[in-house]
């Protein structure tokens, strides 16, 4: 199926475009249209990986594929969705989730074929799930983590097939075919959002469009990662899926613009992401993504002015313009909310690009949009060179490396490390957005603003940002204590007033000792409870 | 709150001699926090004592060995001009009880 695919979707690139994008969005749903989509969905989106990655799993080429029924999903998925997301950045430990995912992704990466197709309407809740994802691991029950990472795999599975048109999916698809396994599920990650964004714009329907593009942009990755590796990309899509969902919206409007320039991303097979297209592109892109995240997150705060933004687009360009302004207003929050001024610098010139083309496009954003651009605009000098390179992520490796050289001049990491480091931030940044968006929601407000970020990260992060109306008098609040400490304390009370019950019967001396022993043995407990 | 005197403090840390207001409104917003942060921490500290006294900031700045240094020396300062200013009086006393 594969060979027919490949060349019948070169004929029709842009016809396949539309017809694609549907697909990748199907494979979204992965809980619940997983089992059942699972056949026919891998097979829609293959259609445009086959072009770009003859290796990669074969996802049938069909170009066109039905609509799998997306609705059923969704109300799982967002709900499934909410509750990870609820959850404030505490646990830093999803990536020791990893190994969960991995093993039920084998078993459901085998049916994720004929997900793809079917989870069209599932790839909506592909972003969302992807979200979730991290969450997940940690909270969700055993039953759930089985389920994701096969909807996952299918929908990545998809978005890998729909890759095709997107050169930024093309270029990053191959160059992770090319570099180990172990690298493609780190590089796979930062493709799948590229990959997703592309493709979606195109056809997906007016409320799925946000979701289908990353996780279209997911399966996409898959595909192109040789099977045993792709497993491992799935596994790791899912956590990435959250954190690829900036670079995915980027990579929708690559995608849409360079159908014909495919190919030539492909001959390069350069290594990590080739510069994107232009800057423009990219800035679509980041806002589609995290426009998609924030539907993932709260799908009422977001989807209306996104989804009524997509209904107005008729052709995929349009669809950039308001996957832009939303997304620029939720990246916006998110990149000033992160401490680094890559971030921001990215936003500054991600807002420039925006601004130009977004001008007819209406949204709450655009009044949170002018104050970060104010804000960000001093970064932008310094962002230009990051910005092109992290149209695909948050943060790029070189970004990284510049602070790395604000602390230490001398110092080198890994790539494993920054890999890692990049993830990280990814992650960062969407669970604050989540949040942010939660407590928006919970002002009523359709409108993230900077206020809702700043409470969060100063309540659960204890970080404060000053300059961004902190003028407003905060309470104070003493260092939280967390439940061991307090115990400590209180041991360490109850000696001492021990020792003084002793003192009162005895002499001074002997209640001393006793004072004494009792501290040493509320010590010797303490360390005893720190080191394991 | 701090305008005037942050714009005279920047330019002599190397700013222009205008610096911009929202470098200002920054750099107060900063200094205002950290201020605030520090007078909760004393309150901490002090709070078994009862009394919040100066040695309670200096307890807290006493890893940051710069302005631990800069702190004692204008602490120092102080109790110098205090007792140039006393013994000022005190000659101004001397003078008009001898001058009586």
């Amino acid at each position: 199926m594969e060979p027919a695919s490949p060349t019948s979707q070169s004929t029709g690139p842009p016809q396949q475009q539309q017809a694609q994008l549907p697909p990748p969005s199907r494979l979204t749903p992965p809980s619940s249209s997983m089992p059942s989509n699972s056949s026919s969905t891998i097979p829609q989106s293959p259609n445009p990986n086959p072009s770009q990655n003859p290796n990669s799993n074969p996802k049938p080429p069909t170009t066109v594929q039905q609509h799998p029924p997306p609705p059923q999903s969704l109300p799982q998925s967002q709900s499934q969705t909410r509750g990870p997301l609820n959850r404030p950045w505490s646990q830093p430990s999803h990536f020791s989730h990893f190994p969960s995912y991995l093993q039920p992704v084998p078993s459901p990466s085998s049916s994720s074929s004929p997900v793809p197709s079917s989870s069209v309407p599932s790839s909506v809740h592909g972003p969302p799930r992807g979200g979730i994802a991290k969450g997940f691991p940690a909270t969700s029950s055993p039953a759930q983590p089985t389920s994701l990472p096969a909807s996952f795999s299918s929908s990545l599975a998809q978005q890998y097939g729909g890759l095709a048109r997107s050169p930024v999916g093309v270029t990053e698809p191959v160059s992770n075919s090319s570099s180990s396994p172990a690298k493609p599920a780190v590089l796979g990650m930062q493709n799948v959002g590229m990959i997703s964004s592309p493709i979606r714009p195109n056809s997906i329907p007016a409320h799925h469009q946000q979701r289908p593009v990353q996780s279209s942009s997911r399966p996409q990755l898959t595909s192109n990662n040789q099977p045993s590796a792709s497993q491992n990309f799935q596994a790791h899509g899912l956590l990435k899926a959250s954190s690829v969902e900036p670079t995915s919206s980027s990579s929708p409007s690559l995608t849409q613009g360079l159908q014909s320039q495919n190919q030539p991303w492909l001959a390069p097979g350069s290594h990590g992401r080739p510069p994107l297209p232009t800057s423009s592109f990219r800035a679509p892109m980041n806002p589609q993504s995290l426009q998609q995240r924030s539907h993932a997150v709260q799908p009422s705060l977001h989807s209306l002015p996104a989804a009524s933004q997509q209904q107005q687009l008729s052709s995929s360009h349009h669809q950039q313009q308001p996957f832009a302004l939303s997304n620029q207003s939720q990246e916006n929050h998110g990149q000033l909310l992160s401490s680094s001024r890559v971030p921001q610098s990215l936003a500054g010139q991600q807002q420039s690009t925006r601004v130009q083309g977004l001008g007819n496009q209406k949204s709450p954003s655009p009044v949170m949009v002018q104050p970060s651009n104010v804000q960000a605009n001093p970064n932008d000098r310094t962002a230009v060179a990051e910005a092109d390179e992290s149209g695909n992520s948050i943060l790029s490796k070189r970004s990284i490396q510049e602070l790395i050289n604000q602390i230490d001049p001398s110092e080198k990491l890994d790539p494993e490390v920054q890999d890692i480091l990049v993830d990280i931030a990814e992650d960062f940044v969407d669970s604050i957005t989540t949040y942010g968006c939660l407590l928006a929601k919970h002002r009523k407000s359709n409108t993230l603003e900077a206020k809702d970020i700043l409470l969060h990260l100063e309540r659960n992060w204890n970080m404060t940002l000053p300059g961004f109306i902190g003028d407003e008098i905060k309470m104070y609040r003493k260092p939280l204590a967390s439940d061991a400490h307090r115990e400590r304390l209180a041991a360490i009370r109850k000696s001492i007033a021990g020792a003084e019950v002793v003192n009162a019967k005895s002499s001074a001396a002997q209640s001393i000792f006793v004072g004494i022993s009792a501290r040493l043995l509320t010590t010797s407990s303490y360390n005893l409870r720190v080191k394991p | 709150m701090f305008q005037k005197d942050l714009q005279h403090m920047m330019y002599g840390y190397g700013d222009d001699t205008n610096p911009l207001p929202e470098t200002v409104a920054l750099v107060e917003d900063i200094v205002v926090e950290y201020v605030t942060d520090l007078v909760h921490k004393a309150q901490d500290v002090a709070s078994k004592r009862g009394k919040l006294l100066t040695e309670d900031f200096l307890f807290l700045i006493r890893k940051d060995i710069p302005k631990l240094n800069r702190c004692t020396e204008l602490l120092a300062m102080n109790e110098e001009l205090k007792q140039a200013r006393k013994a000022f009086d005190v000659d101004e006393e001397k003078l008009a009880s001898a001058a009586d």
